[in-house]
């Protein structure tokens, strides 16, 4: 592999043109240099970036919120005592409770917006960009880069983050509340989450992959 | 800046993969990189995306009407509404978690629908706006969506944390799920909608 002074390793397949998202305009793509963005001769929309050391930051950013999350999990996320009478919660906790009650719609949204598909997120990122950090692709990362770009929309962790704020603000004239571990490790979240989705250089990455699969097939036949 | 020496890709019986970018052939049933279904335009994007809209505007009324939460406190039962809990945190001048939560509840979710309803009639050619302004209009309501979610997390916490009997319980109330569909139902609407179909018709347009 040489290394490459402007832009990421594309596939000798790979297609010599992209088009405008929003009014299907066809140009011919460039590359670019770290920092560059493409934009549409036509509406001015972007078509595609080049973000700075994307691979190394989404890992980096990944794999911080992968453990961030497991403590979320495990550490109570906040407290509350009422004239002795003492609860805590674990953001998994909160769901059960929920469906405990019957509330089984929300436990579920609550269950999947901020656990399970972020985690599921997560690891399919770790999954394709860990091996394209040494240029390989494994089998299954088409199906895991689907996944991460489907899943974005549906991972609420900052939502949840503000949620949580409002309701403190709610609970402080009712009962003595307290922070628990879960809580900062919820904060730092958020901003780790925030730092891998926002790393995500998409096209590199799609570009990246095909350009490993294509590799290894020449490799075999 | 109208782009009239500009190539269009469906022109060219080429389309672009919804999920990777990748520009092929039009025919292709599937895209060469990713596997994704290709379409050069989503298929029956204005009736899904109408539909979603409908059904979203149908949960929006009891989302606001109805409680959304039950507190139980020494046997007297207290329910709230999405809008008297913005009247509680007004009254103890808390005025920027009124805010806060006026504007994610109440104000995106209104105005995401009434933004999707004027791109999707400018879509079908009833109304004309300006491309890039419909441009960031739909990218406004893609980005902001997800915020509406916050009153149903608050109540997740609330009651996942004041779950003991006795003293004081909190339940969540009717409108917590019909907020929650809504919020999701919106999400899907502004998925379902296909932005070049606004230019396709400015061009079609610009030919006559």
């Amino acid at each position: 592999m040489s290394p490459e002074s402007k832009g990421w390793p594309r596939a000798k397949g790979a297609s010599k043109y992209a088009a405008c998202h929003f009014c299907d305009t066809l140009q011919t793509v460039v590359a670019l240099e770290e920092g560059q963005s493409a934009h549409c001769r036509t509406c001015g929309a972007e078509l595609y970036e080049n973000r700075p050391r994307s691979l190394q930051r989404t890992v980096s950013f990944a794999l911080a919120a992968l453990l961030l999350m497991g403590l979320v999990v495990i550490f109570p996320f906040l407290s509350m005592d009422n004239n002795g009478l003492k609860s805590t919660m674990t953001v998994w906790g909160a769901a059960a409770s929920l469906w405990e009650q019957g509330d089984e719609l929300i436990a579920a949204a609550t269950a999947a917006f901020i656990v399970i598909l972020p985690i599921t997120l997560i690891l399919c990122l770790l999954f394709v960009t860990l091996p394209l950090l040494v240029g390989k692709s494994l089998p299954g990362a088409v199906l895991a880069f689907r996944m991460v770009s489907h899943l974005q929309t549906w991972v609420m962790v900052e939502v949840f983050f503000l949620g949580a704020i409002v309701s403190l603000l709610k609970l402080v004239k009712l009962a003595e509340v307290s922070l628990g571990e879960g809580f900062w490790a919820f904060a730092l979240l958020v901003f780790m989450m925030a730092g891998a989705l926002s790393s995500i250089d998409r096209l590199e990455f799609w570009d990246r992959i095909e350009a490993a699969r294509e590799r290894k097939r020449e490799v075999y036949s | 800046m109208s782009g009239s020496g500009a190539k269009v890709a469906l022109a060219e019986n080429l389309a672009a993969c919804h999920t990777c970018s990748r520009v092929q052939s039009a025919d292709l049933h599937h895209c060469e990189r990713c596997g994704s279904t290709v379409h050069a335009r989503k298929p029956d994007s204005l009736q899904r995306c109408l539909a979603f809209l409908v059904a979203s505007l149908i949960a929006y009324i009891p989302a606001n009407l109805l409680p959304i939460m039950v507190v139980t406190q020494l046997g007297a039962e207290q329910s709230s509404t999405i809008l008297s809990g913005v009247a509680t945190f007004w009254e103890i001048q808390a005025y920027p978690v009124a805010i806060t939560i006026f504007v994610a509840s109440v104000m995106i979710p209104g105005l995401k629908l009434v933004a999707l309803g004027i791109l999707c009639a400018a879509a079908a050619g009833k109304i004309t706006i300006e491309p890039q302004r419909a441009n960031r209009l739909y990218w406004l309501t893609e980005l902001v969506g997800r915020w509406s979610m916050v009153d149903v997390f608050v109540v997740a916490i609330l009651v996942g944390l004041v779950n003991f009997t006795g003293l004081m319980s909190i339940a969540a109330g009717p409108a917590a799920v019909a907020f929650g569909l809504m919020v999701i139902l919106t999400m899907f609407a502004a998925h379902a909608f296909e932005p070049k179909l606004i230019w396709d018709r400015l061009r079609a347009e610009q030919q006559n």
